[in-house]
């Protein structure tokens, strides 16, 4: 909370003062804002003040997140996420989505670019089911899989840890190290019967049947794991070509520079590999249940001697073709909910326009206006920044010259300018007739297209879990009682109530008195999977290390280059100590609180070693999209290493959790939450 | 014109660049003295005590190993000894003359030899590429003493074997035997004290003011080391009185440079420190005390063979303490950042 | 659409412009490290150890802020400094703290000290008037290290040469700029021809100390700046005291003064040699 009461105070002065007509100002945030139980509403949080300041939708503006991974915007729109299909299309939900016209009922928007979720869905489908797809069979709508429930990371690591999933696939993550409480999460890999893991380097998930800090302790022995481990060595970026999708939404391909070493193959190969020898597997089935599989499309072109799915042909699929002659879609606005169009994710349509990979354009910027759109392919359409009708002012003129960046012109009656408009013939005088429906129902003067009122919503009735304006949440566990509610958390955050993974007290608690954050610093990337294998980057940054102030370092009896114990109720670790006037201690209420702050790409494996902080976590997330809470815990630190014992339970008192203080009497009844994982009797965690 | 705001080199306090302005004022014509500032350096850092980077030494230490002490002692040894035995040449119409000093000469000479031998296998020993010896045979660069020093030794050790082979031999061999040794004589003078000016001639501070007492220095301390031998290993009453000269001399001068180069060197005192403080403190100490107590024992009236062996002993240890001690003490300033610092702000 | 090129835009055009003519090989090459704009993200350390290959120097926790590297040497040929001081810089207001960084280097200097002192004249001034040791000719001799009055160069005892910083002496015979530069994301390291660097550190000063970064300054621009090195190819500017970064405030490459050694060198020999004819002379008058 720390971090977003600045916008609303120092930091936002400054945003103010820079923005208006001639000047508008960005949010840059590191990823770290996310990993709260308050962390969407923190995002919220700056798209109001953005949206106050009229900074969306005009150069300079808008808010950027600064994330660690090539392709992480492209790991939602093309997701990896459970909730959700290409294009961020909603998984349908078992019970609810019974058949593809409840489907597309529940999800189209009578108005705004949802109004035309039938075409996007049905086109999806189209391109994975092919000719067995059609208008009979409601498009093969039934072969989706359907959620049952909370399938989020954290949910069914806790299901791991219990015994109820069998298998896992782990591919290019490190989740032990690079999600909270890596304890729980080994405890979910011991339990499976087999574990498949694809990465560069030996990481720790797929090395932890052998080197853990349970196993290191005598706890655990390799000889009790049943789990069957498989890893893959992955090929490297340069070693395969593909699409980066970065946080602008900007595509851009990669070209494979040399052939991947040995049996090193891309997760491209692996996938499509895998799809075919189940096909094979399963062929001459009958069972109504294999049919998702064997109707399943699965005609990429192959190339070279060693049969290597061509990327393009991928990305063909992906921007859409017309079913007939397999011709390339230019854009959205041309798919149909006929059958006759199929395309992978309907928002990246038009990136193999003409049958032209437009994410491999490489225009210099020397060579054409500052915003380079024939840089590369950017989504939807190519449009560099979206909403950018709210550069001109209602009457089409832009605000300022110096900010103009599309505008209206009234000779040729359509909208142009550097990037390509939102609405191209629409004219700001456009006003919907009553009964308008779709993308009609948009007026001319209202930017936010894809909302269904085409405005920006400062308060949101709908599309967050928790609440439809922010406000200040303490983290699960804090120093400090709320100042502004007698609510302590987000009342909806998620839990997981297990024995094996314990909370701290919402606040005060007296063995854990100081707060813990975690960042990244520039040598190592994430996990370290990438990083603390090569030496280059390694001597850079050593050994884990924890940064203090020199208050703390003075009062607990930590010296600068020695080593200090941190200690959580999930576990303990050891790192360097490094005092810093960087860090700085806390005044509230009269009462001074300190902050360690640590890296976290350390664990056990590769050229440089060390502790993991994740390790400390626990499990609690937002309830938006589930994402951890990482960045804000209460921990203990004291001086000298951690001590190696055969018990490692964490020589801490036992105290009551007093749970109740996080949340009033209301919030503790919102028991059948579809968002709370309750524990059944005798079916006990640890 | 430049625009930038930069404190010039040499200023009279005018701020006036005179290539583009004319001094015509009131007061143009008052003198002012230039004073050398730190250039380009803000006012405000000029005041502040220096800081050091975390402690971390500016410069590196020097990669030699006691090979180059070694070689400064047996070096330095050689060429004194090259140049005792050419005065001896000299003085005494060659080494025919007299039977006692004709062999002190050889003695010198091949003291030469085996020095200046022993040398270049510590040095060749001390390379980090030993096979590549030769290439400091290609170039002949005069800002280098380590160039001009294997040029030197390139010039002293041929010399001396020649002339060890050749002097006692009969017709044209002892000619050019006799030549030779004049020739290593001239060759040693440069060997047994060019290495003061390769001390001296490096970036560490301790020897940046003390760079003309070097050479003088381990001139001195070479005569007292070629000396000091002598009197180890040698008997007869006239070759007895030419090394107690010899040695009285470069003793004396010895613990005068000696006492000179520290003296200059703690002119800031924070640079002197390895002179007084530590290892290397004692080490250069212990230096002087050998070498003093050396010149004590050998003026005493008592001419026993004994003291002069004791003499001899001290002298050569004193010799060789010094050198170490210069090899460690070059170390230990190149480790003290605050010596450089201290030092260029001084000046 | 000029004005609203960013200055970096500007600039990248400019340096792209000069680079063109690097065909013009007798213009002397450098480079200027401007260190207000340095991050700290050690991308220049990389780039280096990657392009040269050069091996890891030990992994070892210094606790100096985030310096892990400490010093240049012959397996470190830039060197990101990490300072941390407890006041701001000249027209920021940060509540009194500020983080200083540097990217180290050799600094090719107009007359350096290892060249001048190698005794196989394995370091040479190239055709791009930089310094470079040629490995294949380097004995090891170790004169050049305790030569550098920045404690650059250094040997390593298991390779036996000395080694340092090549200005990428083989990119810029491909027309390329060196690994460093073309790493750095700021541009705090721009390459270029040396006397175009010194207008763009004038003019960057002036532009500092506009916004009230008063004590910016540079370091080693030309002789004039720089006296004991005539210059440095690789300059700086810099926002403290020379100490601060582990720079030396005066540095004098050790062949200005050297020539006072060998006075005394002569005068040394002749004394010895006198000193011995004496000797020889008193003996003979007293027999």
């Amino acid at each position: 909370m720390r971090r977003s009461a600045r916008p609303l105070s120092g930091r936002g002065g400054g945003a103010c003062r820079n923005s208006g007509r001639d000047r508008t100002s960005a949010f840059c945030y590191a990823v770290g804002w996310t990993q709260h139980t308050t962390g969407v509403q923190y995002i919220r949080t700056a798209a109001i003040i953005q949206l106050l300041l009229g900074n969306i939708g005009r150069p300079g503006g808008g808010i950027m997140a600064l994330r660690g991974h090539a392709s992480i915007q492209g790991s939602t729109d093309i997701p990896t996420l459970y909730n959700l299909l290409p294009g961020y299309l909603p998984m349908p939900r078992a019970g609810y989505d019974k058949d593809l016209a409840a489907y597309n009922d529940s999800h189209a928007e009578k108005s705004g670019w949802w109004g035309e979720f039938p075409k996007y869905s049905v086109s999806l489908l189209k391109a994975w089911y092919g000719a067995a797809a059609h208008s009979g069979n409601g498009y093969c709508f039934d072969y989706l899989p359907a959620m049952t429930g909370d399938h989020s990371h954290l949910s069914w690591v806790a299901d791991m840890a219990d015994g109820k999933l069998k298998g896992y696939f782990v591919m290019s993550e490190n989740p032990v190290v690079g999600t909270a409480y890596g304890g729980l999460h080994r405890k979910g890999l011991r339990r499976l019967e087999w574990l498949v893991v694809r990465d560069l380097n030996l990481i720790e998930t797929a090395d932890f049947w052998r080197a853990a800090p349970e196993i290191e302790r005598g706890e655990i022995r390799p000889e009790d794991i049943p789990t069957g481990v498989f890893f893959f060595p992955a090929a490297a970026h340069t070693e395969k070509d593909g699409s980066f999708t970065n946080t602008q939404r900007l595509l851009q391909w990669h070209h494979k520079a040399i052939d991947p070493p040995g049996d090193c193959r891309s997760e491209l190969d692996f996938i499509f590999q895998l799809g075919r020898r189940l096909k094979e597997l399963y062929a001459g089935s009958t069972a109504g249940k294999d049919r998702p599989l064997l109707d399943m499309t699965w005609d990429y072109r192959l190339s070279g001697p060693r049969e290597e799915v061509d990327a393009e042909s991928v990305l063909h699929e992906i921007n859409g073709y017309a079913v007939s002659d397999r011709h390339p879609i230019n854009g959205f606005v041309d798919l149909k909910d006929d059958g006759s169009t199929a395309c992978g994710c309907w928002i990246y349509c038009g990136s193999y326009k003409d049958g032209v990979n437009q994410t491999a354009r490489r225009k210099p910027h020397w060579e054409q206006n500052w915003v380079a759109s024939e840089w590369a392919w950017s989504w939807p359409h190519n449009r560099r920044i979206l909403y950018n009708r709210a550069s001109a002012d209602p009457e089409g003129r832009p605000w300022s010259e110096r900010k103009a960046y599309v505008w209206w012109d009234e000779q040729q009656q359509k909208w142009t300018g550097h990037d390509e408009p939102d609405f191209v013939e629409k004219p700001p005088s456009y006003r919907p007739p009553p009964g308008a429906r779709g993308k009609e129902a948009i007026s001319g003067v209202d930017p936010f297209v894809i909302q269904t009122d085409g405005k920006g919503w400062i308060f949101a009735p709908k599309g967050l879990h928790d609440a439809p304006l922010p406000t200040h949440y303490e983290p699960q566990e804090s120093v400090i009682r709320n100042p502004l509610y007698p609510q302590q958390c987000n009342p909806l955050r998620m839990e997981w109530r297990r024995k094996d993974n314990p909370y701290h007290q919402p606040f005060d608690d007296p063995r854990f008195p100081h707060v813990l954050t975690t960042y990244r610093v520039t040598e190592h990337h994430t996990a370290g999977g990438m990083s603390r294998w090569l030496s280059w980057l390694s001597e850079l940054q050593p050994e884990a290390f924890c940064e203090i102030s020199p208050e703390l370092a003075e009062q607990v009896g930590l010296k600068n280059g020695g080593w200090a114990t941190i200690r959580s109720a999930r576990a303990e670790i050891e790192a360097r100590v490094l005092v810093t006037n960087r860090i700085r201690s806390l005044k509230i209420n009269g009462r001074t609180i300190h902050q360690i702050g640590m890296p976290y790409h350390w664990a056990g494996n590769g050229l440089v070693r060390g502790d993991s902080a994740n390790e400390l976590m626990s499990f609690v997330a937002d309830p938006n999209v589930s994402i951890m809470e990482t960045k804000a815990l209460t921990v203990d630190i004291e001086p000298g290493r951690r001590l190696r014992r055969i018990s490692g339970r964490p020589r801490i008192p036992q105290l009551p959790g007093r749970e109740e203080d996080r949340d009033l009497p209301r919030a503790r009844q919102r028991k059948g939450s579809s968002w709370e994982y309750e524990l059944e009797q005798g079916k006990e965690g640890h | 014109m430049d625009p930038v705001r930069t404190v010039p080199l040499e200023s009279d306090g005018r701020d006036i660049d005179t290539a583009v302005a004319v001094l015509s004022g009131e007061a143009s014509g008052q003198l002012a003295e230039t004073h050398a500032q730190l250039a380009g350096i803000p006012e405000a850092f000029r005041k502040n005590p220096p800081a050091t980077y975390y402690g971390q030494p500016l410069l590196k230490q020097s990669v030699w190993s006691i090979d180059i002490p070694l070689y400064y002692f047996t070096g330095g040894a050689a060429g004194a000894a090259m140049v005792l035995g050419a005065a001896i040449q000299a003085g005494s119409c060659g080494a025919r003359a007299d039977c006692d000093l004709r062999r002190l000469s050889v003695t010198c000479h091949w003291m030469g030899i085996v020095g200046s031998t022993m040398g270049a296998a510590f040095l060749i020993h001390d390379l980090g590429r030993p096979a590549r010896f030769l290439h400091m045979m290609r170039v002949f660069r005069p800002t280098s003493p380590m160039n001009m020093g294997a040029w030197i030794l390139a010039g002293a050790a041929p010399t001396a074997i020649v002339t060890g082979l050749f002097i006692n031999r009969p017709g044209v061999l002892g000619w050019i035997g006799e030549a030779a040794g004049y020739a290593s004589g001239f060759w040693g003078a440069g060997l047994s004290c060019y290495t003061g000016v390769l001390v001296a001639g490096s970036a560490i501070p301790v020897w940046q003011e003390a760079r003309r007492w070097m050479p003088v220095l381990f001139a001195a301390s070479a005569a007292t080391t070629a000396a000091s031998i002598l009197d180890l290993f040698y008997e007869g009453r006239e070759a007895r009185r030419i090394t107690r000269v010899f040695g009285t001399v470069g003793r004396c001068i010895e613990l005068a440079a000696g006492g000179r180069v520290e003296q200059s060197a703690s002119r800031v005192r924070r640079v002197g420190r390895p002179f007084r403080r530590g290892a290397t403190g004692v080490l250069w100490k212990a230096a002087g005390v050998l070498t003093a107590a050396s010149l004590v024992l050998s003026l005493l009236p008592d001419r026993s063979r004994r003291t002069q062996r004791i003499a001899g002993v001290l002298g050569a240890a004193g010799s060789l303490a010094m050198r170490f001690a210069v090899h460690y003490i070059t170390n230990a300033s190149a480790r003290d950042p605050r010596a450089s610092f201290d030092l260029q702000r001084s000046a | 659409m000029e004005a609203l090129l960013s200055a970096a835009q500007a600039h990248s055009l400019e340096t792209r412009a000069a680079r063109d003519d690097t065909r013009n090989t007798s213009a002397r090459k450098g480079f200027f490290t401007d260190t207000t704009l340095c991050i700290g993200c050690k991308a220049c350390e990389v780039a280096c150890k990657q392009w040269n290959q050069l091996p890891d120097d030990g992994f070892r926790f210094t606790a100096m802020s985030y310096d892990n590297t400490v010093a240049l040497g012959a397996s470190t040929w830039r060197h990101v400094s990490f300072i941390e001081r407890p006041l701001d810089l000249g027209g920021q207001e940060a509540g009194g703290f500020s983080w200083l960084f540097n990217s180290d280097v050799c600094k090719h200097c107009a007359r350096a000290g290892c060249l001048e002192s190698c005794p196989t004249g394995a370091i040479i001034r190239t055709e791009f008037d930089t310094v470079y040791v040629q490995p294949d000719v380097c004995n090891g001799c170790g004169y050049c290290v305790i030569n550098c009055p920045f404690g650059v160069i250094d040997r390593r005892p298991d390779d036996g040469r000395a080694w340092k910083c090549t200005l990428c002496y083989d990119r810029l015979k491909e027309n390329m700029e060196p690994a460093c530069a073309k790493a750095c994301p700021t541009d705090s390291i721009k390459f270029g021809d040396l006397e175009d660097l010194r207008r763009v550190a004038r003019k960057r000063v002036a532009q500092l100390h506009d916004r009230g970064m008063t004590e910016a300054y540079l370091y080693g621009v030309d002789s004039a700046n720089q006296p004991g090195t005539e210059g440095l190819n690789a300059f700086f500017l810099l926002a403290d005291k020379p100490e601060v970064y582990n720079l030396p405030p005066d540095p004098v490459v050790p062949t200005k003064k050297v020539k006072d050694a060998w006075i005394s060198f002569a005068f040394a020999a002749a004394g010895l040699a006198i000193a011995a004819l004496g000797s020889v002379f008193a003996e003979r008058s007293v027999r």
